[in-house]
């Protein structure tokens, strides 16, 4: 697929300008303002509510608790356990416990400070060992484990006694908070119907209906979700957040409600990656081959449980990665705790387990004497391998291609000249494995529809959303290769369940490959349609008609236009020419719950400096090679790979919501520190590896998430090739860098023994 | 005396309290604010101008950025009565859907921008570096744009459009 480089997004000119309506930027006659008051304790028993003064004050329209829910008051995409309303408990900070609609957001929020509620403190769970210790308060009626996950091969205590070489390390992984610039938010307005529009951002916008549906006791038919343009979601928008609250209010004052989250609410209440303790057992004979490979996870999930089972599964099929380990086993165990919610977050639990498999590799490289390169190509998997955990997958000889960049990089010199000696320089590699899709056994329907609109524009509908990743010009460019034709012939329309078709979510790193497959079932159908209509309206044989830019072209003449959409258009009635598809994302065959089919591949080769005085790490040098079939739009590949890299460079390097006794220590981006313009690195390089097994048929994969999982593992590597100290703990802190420099004695003055003898 | 009156769309006006009057785009705009309306929510709720998006509502990501007389500064931290009298500029004063300026045609060139809900502050900060700096080193557009964060791009199509934008204006 050939595209210019430059070729425009059709979002361009309205986001350089300024001119493109957010959902945040709605605004809309006789709108209230809503707001949510949340949880004052991280685990608490309710005594009481009581806001007959919150009502009394004036412009205040209507005040909720969990009394005006009128269906299921619970959300949550697997198992519904998250209170809309906290009815007697509070399990977190983000747990909301009223609402407000008022005439400006400062009467929404008098009113939700004249709440009173009698809370009584519970025990603070705010760690994975306090919520399993014996005799701990249970957060859940399930208990306070949410879910267990398995998987063994093998024969593991055989393969450890085969082994030569054994390495074991326990890895931490943060918090890490999404950071989507536009805050959650939108507008409800209600209908006459007593149906409702809902205007604000998701991933899926079909999953918000049915779970609004489930908790305002409406049938689905009368909720609408409008959830595009989305300012960034990175998996941090899947789940509902302040939708329940806009909709509730709009239905109860019968006005149009406007809730938008402040930093500070959006930090509280939202969504972060899971922090994770992985340890790892990892054993190689002498030749290097891996024999045996022990992994548990233990997760701390929060306090409600949303997408927190899908992401264990994930983690624990990808603790083996990309190499075919005879022998394993892995356990998971995700832990309900009094902490901020963790959930789904672009990588899904991936990045944490190869930031640990990835680890083991190179201490068992070293350990070997070996190069970590060396070991890598030792144990990597064959085109025609199975998945990791045993499963059929689609051939591939991505992990041996992104692996051969890396080791070429890996010989690169370093770029520094040895001044001055407080510098030091050191590169590392790492690889990844990522499965796209939801999975086998889980439903993961996709679909399209192209139609020719009254206007005479071919129309591409999808339920997928915009959220800065670029699916439009995806769209557009698949439609444009398929069809021919120009940007000025498509429609796209996406982001409104009143207007789509069954997409399934935008999430999995699955929307560019399920929209170039839907074309391609749809696409001889459409051309057919499309000549069978014209040449019924002009009287020419199909077969002398083909599409082209405009419209209709006939062979044999001048290539210019012989009949246009625009006037084809005019002889159909709506409905005429439309094609639908609908399909489910491939699976495996084998029946193993969870497997992925279609993998992508990411190599990373980063080369960091440290500043030996001060801790500091500088990434200088970020190398990324991938694999994830043919590139559909070239800017959006590059940048997906280019800003994961960066957003997986603040995970290693800097970001972490720290949260104590249950709250966030961190509320707004003063605290928080995300990657800006000057971390940087000099040379940022992305390597497309467009190349698949011949008989190939599933088109692009999707780079969503990949740019964002091998990236800390190289970045840790690196720095030990410069200090030889191996990070385990994420994000690498400068206090532990110059512990490990002031340890190993880096600096000439001060050398261990001189401070030993004083 | 004061006297209050609701216009078409619901909103209340009082008029003669607190009116702040100050040119936006080279249009005079006049605002009922108190005068410690931050200026970002007179720019967004009630003049709808909402090209100026607010993010971290503390001054660290810039977001909201916008001109006052000339000057790059954020509008979350800044109240009505400051700009008072003043020239502001923002987002929509600088190109149109179909007029886009040097520097956003170059954002659209280059990936600058993906979710774009960094990309008007961005662009203010661009816009406000070249016309101070035409010929910028790397490191001064590193320093020039360090009040902005995008979370999508990773600044590599953000410098790219930078200094393409540079090169086209030399
Ligand atoms: S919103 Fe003003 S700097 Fe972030
Ligand atoms: S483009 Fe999304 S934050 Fe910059």
């Amino acid at each position: 697929m050939k595209q210019p480089e430059y070729q425009r997004r059709p979002d361009a000119e309205p986001k350089v300008t300024g001119s493109l309506k957010y959902l945040t930027d709605r605004f809309e006659d006789h709108m209230l303002i809503g707001k949510v008051m949340r949880s004052k304790h991280p685990h608490a028993r309710i005594k009481n509510i009581d806001t007959s003064a919150a009502e009394a004050i004036p412009g205040v329209y209507a005040v909720l608790t969990h009394k005006d829910v009128p269906g299921l008051n619970r959300f949550g995409i697997v198992m519904p356990d998250q209170p809309v309303f906290c009815e007697d408990r509070v399990r977190y900070t983000g747990d909301a416990v009223a609402a407000a609609a008022a005439e400006s957001a400062e009467a929404a929020e008098k009113a939700l400070a004249a709440v009173v509620v009698e809370y009584e403190p519970l025990p603070v769970l705010d760690s994975v060992e306090k919520a399993l210790s014996p005799g701990a308060e249970q957060l859940h009626e399930m208990g306070n484990i949410l879910h267990e996950a398995f998987y063994t091969r093998g024969d593991l205590q055989q393969g450890f006694a085969d082994c030569t070489c054994i390495v074991e390390e326990t890895y931490q992984l943060p918090r890490q908070m999404h950071g989507y610039m536009e805050t959650e938010g939108g507008v409800v307005v209600p209908g006459q119907d007593g149906g409702i529009s809902v205007y604000m951002a998701t991933q899926h916008g079909f999953k918000d209906r049915f779970q609004l549906s489930r908790i305002l006791d409406t049938p689905e038919e009368k909720i609408r979700i409008i959830s595009s343009p989305i300012g960034g979601s990175f998996g941090g928008k899947d789940e509902l957040n302040l939708q329940p609250y806009g909709a509730l209010l709009a239905l109860k004052t019968g006005r149009p409600v406007q809730v938008h989250n402040t930093r500070k609410e959006s930090v509280r209440a939202g969504l972060k990656r899971h922090p994770m303790a992985i340890t790892m057992r990892t054993g190689a004979d002498e030749s290097g081959r891996v024999l045996a490979h022990e992994t548990t996870i233990y997760a701390d999930t929060g306090a409600y449980a949303t997408l927190g089972p899908a992401i264990l599964e994930f983690a624990v099929e990808h603790a083996s990665g990309l190499y075919p380990i005879p022998n394993i086993k892995t356990t998971g165990v995700s832990v309900f705790t009094n902490n901020g919610v963790a959930g789904e977050f672009r990588g899904f639990g991936g990045n944490q387990v190869t930031f640990a498999l990835e680890g083991q590799m190179d201490r068992l490289a070293e350990k070997l004497g070996m190069e970590g390169g060396q070991l890598r190509f030792i144990n990597m998997r064959k085109p025609s391998d199975a998945g990791p955990l045993g499963q059929e997958i689609a051939p591939t000889d991505g992990g041996k291609m992104v692996l051969d960049d890396v080791a070429a990089w890996q010989q690169l010199p370093l770029s520094n000249t040895g001044e001055p000696p407080w510098l030091k320089n050191g590169r590392g590699g790492a690889v990844s494995m990522h499965g796209g899709g939801l999975g086998y056994g889980r439903l993961d329907p996709s679909g399209g529809r192209l139609a020719l609109t009254k206007e005479g524009k071919l129309e591409a509908a999808f339920g997928f959303e915009e959220c800065g990743q670029g699916i439009v010009a995806v769209i557009e460019t698949v439609m444009k290769e398929a069809f021919s034709c120009n940007d000025e012939d498509i429609e796209i329309t996406i982001g409104d369940t009143s207007k789509v078709p069954v997409s399934g979510s935008t999430t999995a790193s699955r929307g560019t490959g399920m929209i170039w497959t839907a074309v391609e079932n749809m696409k001889a159908l459409f051309s057919r349609q499309l000549l069978t209509e014209a040449s019924r309206v002009t009287g020419t044989a199909a077969a002398d008609l083909y599409l082209g830019a405009g419209g209709i072209h006939k062979s044999g003449t001048e290539s210019s236009l012989f009949l246009s959409y625009k006037a084809l258009a005019e002889y159909v009635q709506a409905g005429d020419i439309e094609t639908h598809t609908s399909f489910d994302f491939p699976v495996t065959p084998d029946e193993i719950d969870s497997g992925h089919y279609l993998y992508s591949f990411g190599g990373v080769s980063a080369e960091v400096e440290v500043n030996l005085l001060t801790g500091a790490v500088r990434v200088l040098d970020l190398k990324q090679s991938v694999s994830a079939g043919p590139v559909v739009y070239p800017q959006g590949y590059r940048g997906q790979i280019e800003g994961g890299g960066i957003m997986a460079l603040g995970y290693t390097l800097m970001e972490d919501a720290v949260m104590e006794e249950g709250r966030y220590q961190t509320e707004n981006f003063d605290t928080y520190l995300m990657p800006g313009v000057k971390d940087l690195p000099d040379n940022v390089t992305v390597k497309p590896r467009e190349e698949v097994m011949e008989g190939d048929t599933y088109g692009p994969r999707g780079v969503g998430e990949i740019g964002t999982i091998a990236v800390a593992p190289a970045i840790a590597e690196a720095i030990y090739q410069a200090i030889g100290a191996r990070p385990k703990k994420l994000p690498v802190s400068r206090e532990w860098i110059l512990h490990q420099i002031q340890q190993r004695g880096l600096l000439p003055w001060n050398k261990p023994e001189k401070m030993l003898g004083g | 005396m004061e006297q209050t009156r609701k216009d078409a769309r619901g909103i209340e006006h009082r008029q003669g309290v607190n009116v702040c009057t100050f040119y936006l785009n080279g249009m005079q705009a006049s605002v009922n604010a108190s005068p410690l309306a931050r200026v970002v929510d007179m720019l967004r709720d009630q003049l709808h101008e909402t090209g100026t998006k607010i993010s971290c509502g503390i001054g660290r990501c810039g977001a909201c950025s916008i001109w006052v007389n000339g000057q790059l500064t954020s509008s979350c931290l800044l109240l009505a009565y400051q700009v008072e009298g003043k020239e502001v500029t923002t987002i929509e004063g600088i190109g149109t859907e179909e007029r886009c300026s040097i520097v956003q045609e170059a954002f659209i060139n280059e990936g600058g921008f993906q979710c774009g809900y960094c990309t008007p502050g961005m662009i203010m900060a661009t816009e406000a570096l070249l016309k101070q700096t035409p010929d910028p080193s790397d490191e001064e557009i590193r320093d020039g744009l360090s009040g902005n964060i995008c979370r999508c791009t990773g600044y590599s199509g953000i410098i790219r459009a930078v200094k393409a934008a540079a090169a086209r204006l030399a």
